[in-house]
């Protein structure tokens, strides 16, 4: 059985995430004004970041797939889009439920909020669009255009949403993310936390790489199988 | 230049002859309009503003967005088809056989996609109107501008993606559910235009949307161009 190269990097993962959990629960003092629910906001952040991340991530990939054809770049640009919107999908969920105590509401329509909504939108349109895509290679070619243009259009949907509801006083509410505020403990778990959330996203991302280049591997090889079994004739018996 | 307008020639004739985008895009459009002008209590989207009760929109406010939303859906029925009739009609296989830059082939498709919509939102809009007692005059002339930049923005996408999703098992749903969140700042700001021309008479401090608008417009007017041809491509 051939040692895994990843092996190290998951150890390490789990001993900082174990590690931040217990910052987060024992050692970082509790907020004043929030209370307890404010501890959320360690796992709110940096999931966010991840999120936008492996967007990024997306769209340098689609560029680099377009441009060279190479199945790699396709690979890591799918595997980093179905992180993307788990995390997003953590982030939403998250903040609804620091949003219930403090706003008084699950769901706010902040613009920030609602951005990221539209973010996990598009790219679950991207994944649905992978998944049905009958053409492999033609599938991950329309994908990176869509990993594109899903990237391009988060300034503009930030200008509409910010603007759409402009004399409304949503933009006054405090916000967790004005980190600058906070105490030099909770500066401290957050980065920490922003730390292993990116040691994270890079151990799914190379496991989910590795996965699609086993599908491929797999398709390859039925492929091979057939054609061997097509061709070769039988011998006159 | 030519090709572009052969190509765009080539769709609107084609239509001209089988009628099955306009024409459906209208039915589709009045009947949401219909609806939802229907749903409203009467006069509501004639009424004077009232005075604005805190956190409630004054009827008027939504009217945009009942207009957009309605257009929209019948835009996106609309680019379905007319990539559908490319790929039935095998016209798209002639179309990616001939010596072509497909940024041609894509702002041809797009002139006639553009026109489809316009001439649907002529005859939607005019109608919607009517129904929701809107006096003539309120929203045209100002609103033939935001038609303009809103159907240009809609088309750029819808055309990019129409021809996309046809090569998908689900494509009348991909279609929808990948056009709706990247076309939102059109339907929001076409709908924020249309409801500020229609309360004040003019776009005042909203016409910053325009700028929004043809911002878009440009960006995926050049991402459809630039990566029209591995849409296609075999």
């Amino acid at each position: 059985m051939k040692k895994d190269p990843l092996q190290p990097t998951q150890s390490l993962l789990a001993a900082a995430f174990l590690a931040g959990l217990a910052l987060i629960f024992f050692w970082v003092p509790t907020e004043s004004f929030q209370g307890v629910s404010q501890r959320i906001l360690y796992v709110h952040a940096p999931s966010a970041w991840v999120a936008y991340l492996a967007f990024g991530v997306v769209l340098a990939c689609s560029v680099a797939y377009l441009k060279t054809s190479e199945a790699r770049w396709d690979w890591v640009a799918h595997a980093s889009a179905r992180v993307g919107v788990l995390f997003t999908g953590i982030t939403l969920i998250t903040g609804a439920m620091w949003g219930r105590p403090i706003w008084g509401a699950f769901w706010a329509w902040d613009p920030r909020l609602t951005l990221t909504l539209v973010l996990f939108l598009i790219y679950l349109g991207y994944l649905a669009f992978r998944a049905s895509a009958s053409d492999e290679t033609r599938g991950a070619r329309i994908a990176a255009v869509i990993g594109i243009a899903g990237f391009m259009v988060v300034p503009l949907v930030h200008f509409s949403v910010d603007w759409w509801r402009g004399q409304h006083p949503s933009r006054t509410v405090i916000r967790p993310e004005d980190s600058a505020a906070l105490p030099s403990e909770m500066q401290m778990v957050l980065v920490t936390m922003f730390a292993v959330f990116t040691l994270l996203y890079l151990v799914l991302l190379a496991l989910g790489v590795r996965l699609l280049k086993l599908e491929n591997d797999v398709v390859e090889l039925e492929a091979d199988f057939l054609e061997k079994t097509v061709i070769t004739p039988r011998p006159a018996g | 230049m030519r090709t572009v307008l052969a190509i765009a020639a080539k769709d609107l004739r084609g239509e001209s002859r089988a009628r099955q985008i306009a024409p459906v895009m209208l039915v589709f459009a009045l009947c949401l309009v219909f609806l939802l002008t229907f749903a409203l209590p009467p006069g509501a989207l004639r009424a004077p503003v009232p005075v604005p009760v805190a956190g409630a929109l004054p009827a008027r406010d939504i009217t945009g967005l009942l207009l957009w939303t309605s257009i929209f859906f019948a835009a996106v029925i609309g680019f379905g088809r007319s990539a559908a009739a490319d790929r039935e009609g095998s016209a798209g296989d002639g179309l990616l056989l001939a010596p072509v830059d497909p940024a041609a082939l894509y702002a041809g498709k797009l002139i006639a996609n553009s026109g489809f919509l316009l001439a649907t939102q002529l005859v939607a809009i005019p109608l919607f109107m009517l129904f929701a007692n809107i006096a003539p005059g309120a929203l045209f002339p100002g609103i033939l501008p935001v038609m303009l930049v809103a159907s240009l923005g809609m088309a750029a996408v819808g055309t990019l993606f129409g021809a996309a999703t046809q090569h998908a098992e689900a494509r009348s749903l991909m279609l929808p559910l990948l056009t709706f969140p990247l076309t939102l700042p059109v339907i929001l700001g076409a709908s924020k235009l249309t409801s500020t021309l229609l309360i004040e008479n003019r776009f005042g401090n909203e016409f910053r949307w325009f700028i929004l608008l043809s911002v878009f417009d440009v960006v995926f007017l050049t991402l459809g161009a630039v990566t029209f041809e591995f849409v296609i491509e075999e």
